[in-house]
């Protein structure tokens, strides 16, 4: 017969709306709060995973510009000053032309290309879990296919051909490290590969190809007459964002990279057994291991003089620290809502109490006892910050959507700064792929309706708890005396 | 006996040198309506407190039935034994008419608020929507919804006009008379005093 708690507390949340409406934006705001907080957190660890993978721990190898131009100098000595000749695959040519005699300097792919037997040799090194070996970006004639061209463009001075990046693997290529490459179809090269190929979607869509197509190539300098060399297309790659091109002209254009098995480029441009190896990537096993197996590469017995060993974490480092702010903001946030929401609720119920101590002296003096009046403040409360929590699981998407456009253009914004000074980007010369994150996930996960929703459990309960201390304790006469 | 005060004795605890009540010894018998009767300060409120269980007296017993008051919880004296009726009505704003009578508890509202004269239109109204009269009404329904055997009311009248504080009054005597209960009311008027069944007057008590 007589009212409970859960009735009495319904029917004052519905009949009293300031009261209810007041405590429900509250609530709502803390929630949303506590949600933006855990989702930033998780974009955050997220980013990391997601950044550290992508970007990953290794090594990376190329030539030294400077020894390069020392031993250009000493090749040309070697063959002599005012001498036609070759040495160390440094060619000098005399030329007589018009305006007279002009000497013509070369080099063919053995002099500027990484040695097989050194990357060999760090490869071996423990702590190295795999490795990639790409070649120059290689030039060539399209065969049997049209390139992708601009119609707007002037291609009189342009090669009308196609680039090829050989790997032996190609998903440690940088272009692929970095995340901006991914397969749309078929699959990637490997070690065991032989003449396969890797094109562009766009490339596929306007020259209709598909995966188990072939595809054949020759010399650009002499179309006619160069043998062609075939490729079978084993993948279909997509960007994220276009890579960055070489050189100007429609050749090196993103859509126009081709990605070979590690000997195809050679073949396809006339030198076969003349490889160019550009970079040499050393994957790191271990990340927390980077710096002893560094220092283990670094020890191996090669003319280093000829290359720079770049840390291929040192993006990682930036972005991470980068992300540790935020993590640590966002973790602030959560502590800060839960303070601050602490505080709130805890005022408004201590009002509560105060303005509603003549409903308690007359539920009192009816033989209702304390913990039951209690009760009541407790179920409007739990009533209120259950409707909260439903508002704000609609409003979630739109907070953590807000929360990763600002992730992004935070991330972005450091990687712009970082740009010009990062260590990675020196001889860089292939196609450098963008290393900003171009999104993050922040989906509000059901554990973090979970643990929002227990936070909030929490936190009303421990602030009405507090605020209700006030009604244990008071004697019903020091209530009720105002009444009677 | 059904409500009896033994040597009661009461002062403020920050005022021990005040005394509010001395050595009160009374009974209250069951069918009986009783005024308490005294100037403001005389104590008329406390002793009704203390009856009511609100608190304790600083000397002396309240028994009900013979048994201390004290022996079980104050508040299952409260909610068992006796029922309130207040002089601002006392009840609860968001609540409609039949919700506050029951929050009185074991019986039935609708039987009570029809005995009390409230018609059937006004169950579902809320409470700030009635008059005075009704208001107090209802707070006598709800006292009455509790089926205690002491319904104890401090100024029941005082917020009415005159033939309304009649019309409770003539209630209040028939709860006592017809239902067998003991009504206690605390007044000042001599008026009720003398309509009543028993008028004590508070220096009569023992102060």
């Amino acid at each position: 017969m007589k009212m409970n708690s859960l009735q009495r507390a319904w029917r004052s949340v519905i009949r009293k709306p300031i009261k209810s409406i007041l405590l429900l934006l509250v609530m709502i705001t803390i929630c949303l709060f506590l949600l933006c907080g855990m989702a930033c957190r998780n974009a955050n660890v997220q980013t990391q995973d997601t950044t550290r993978q992508a970007i990953g721990a290794g090594l990376r190898l190329d030539a030294n510009e400077k020894n390069r131009s020392k031993r250009l100098t000493e090749c040309s000595e070697k063959i002599g000053a005012g001498q036609e000749g070759s040495y160390g695959g440094v060619h000098q040519k005399k030329l007589e032309t018009a305006y007279g005699t002009q000497w013509m300097v070369w080099c063919d792919n053995s002099f500027d290309s990484l040695q097989i037997s050194d990357i060999e040799k760090l490869a071996d090194v423990p702590g190295i879990s795999d490795y990639n070996i790409s070649t120059c970006i290689t030039a060539v004639n399209p065969v049997g296919f049209d390139r992708i061209e601009d119609p707007d463009m002037d291609q009189t001075n342009d090669m009308g051909g196609v680039v090829l990046i050989g790997n032996r693997k190609m998903e440690l290529d940088s272009n692929v490290l970095s995340g901006n490459v991914t397969l749309k179809d078929g699959r990637m090269v490997t070690e065991k590969d032989q003449d396969v190929c890797v094109i562009s979607e766009q490339l596929a869509d306007q020259d209709h190809l598909a995966v188990g197509d072939k595809i054949g190539f020759n010399d650009y300098h002499d179309p006619e007459h160069s043998q062609v060399q075939e490729a079978t297309i084993i993948g279909i790659y997509q960007t994220q964002q276009p890579m960055s091109p070489l050189m100007a002209g429609d050749t090196f254009r993103s859509e126009n990279i081709i990605f070979t098995d590690l000997r195809f480029p050679e073949k396809a441009e006339g030198s076969e057994n003349d490889p160019c190896y550009e970079h040499a990537y050393f994957q790191v096993g271990d990340v927390d291991n980077y710096d002893a197996v560094k220092a283990a590469v670094s020890a191996v017995d090669i003319d280093w003089e000829r290359y720079d060993l770049i840390d291929r974490n040192g993006n990682m480092s930036t972005m991470s620290s980068n992300f540790n702010d935020l993590e640590k903001i966002s973790t602030l946030l959560i502590l800060i809502t839960f303070a601050a929401g602490f505080i709130m609720l805890f005022l408004i119920f201590v009002f509560w109490t105060k303005n509603r101590n003549y409903e308690i002296g007359i539920l009192l003096s009816l033989g209702y006892k304390k913990q039951n009046v209690l009760g009541q403040l407790f179920a409007e409360a739990f009533i209120t910050a259950l409707l909260a929590f439903a508002i704000s699981f609609t409003l979630a998407p739109a907070a953590s959507g807000a929360a990763a456009d600002y992730l992004v253009s935070a991330q972005a914004e450091q990687a712009e700064l970082e740009k010009n000074i990062n260590a990675d980007n020196v001889a860089y010369s292939t196609v450098q792929s963008e290393q900003t994150v171009v999104g993050v996930d922040v989906d509000i996960t059901k554990e973090m309706f979970l643990i929002c929703g227990a936070g909030m459990v929490i936190l009303t309960a421990v602030s009405i708890g507090t605020a209700g201390i006030g009604i244990l304790k008071k004697n019903p006469k020091d209530i009720l005396s105002e009444l009677v | 006996m059904i409500l009896e005060a033994k040597n009661v004795s009461y002062f403020y605890k920050s005022q021990k040198d005040k005394l509010i009540l001395k050595n009160v010894n009374y009974g209250f018998e069951p069918g009986k309506m009783y005024a308490l009767l005294g100037p403001s300060g005389s104590g008329k409120t406390t002793l009704l407190s203390l009856l009511a269980g609100l608190d304790t007296p600083t000397k002396g017993e309240i028994l009900y039935d013979g048994k201390l008051i004290t022996a079980r919880d104050l508040t299952e004296h409260r909610k068992h034994h006796i029922s309130l009726v207040f002089q601002s009505y006392n009840l609860i704003d968001y609540l409609t008419v039949v919700e506050n009578v029951k929050l009185g508890g074991k019986k039935e509202p609708e039987p009570i608020l029809d005995k009390m004269g409230i018609s059937q239109e006004f169950w579902k109204r809320n409470v700030l929507q009635l008059s005075g009269g009704q208001q107090q009404r209802v707070a006598i329904a709800r006292a009455l919804a509790s089926d205690a055997n002491v319904l104890l009311a401090d100024e029941p009248t005082g917020n009415l006009d005159e033939a309304t504080a009649w019309d409770v009054i003539d209630l209040l005597k028939r709860i006592a008379h017809e239902e067998g209960k003991c009504v206690i009311v605390v007044t000042h008027s001599k008026e009720l005093a003398d309509s009543v069944d028993v008028a004590i007057r508070m220096d009569q008590l023992g102060k």
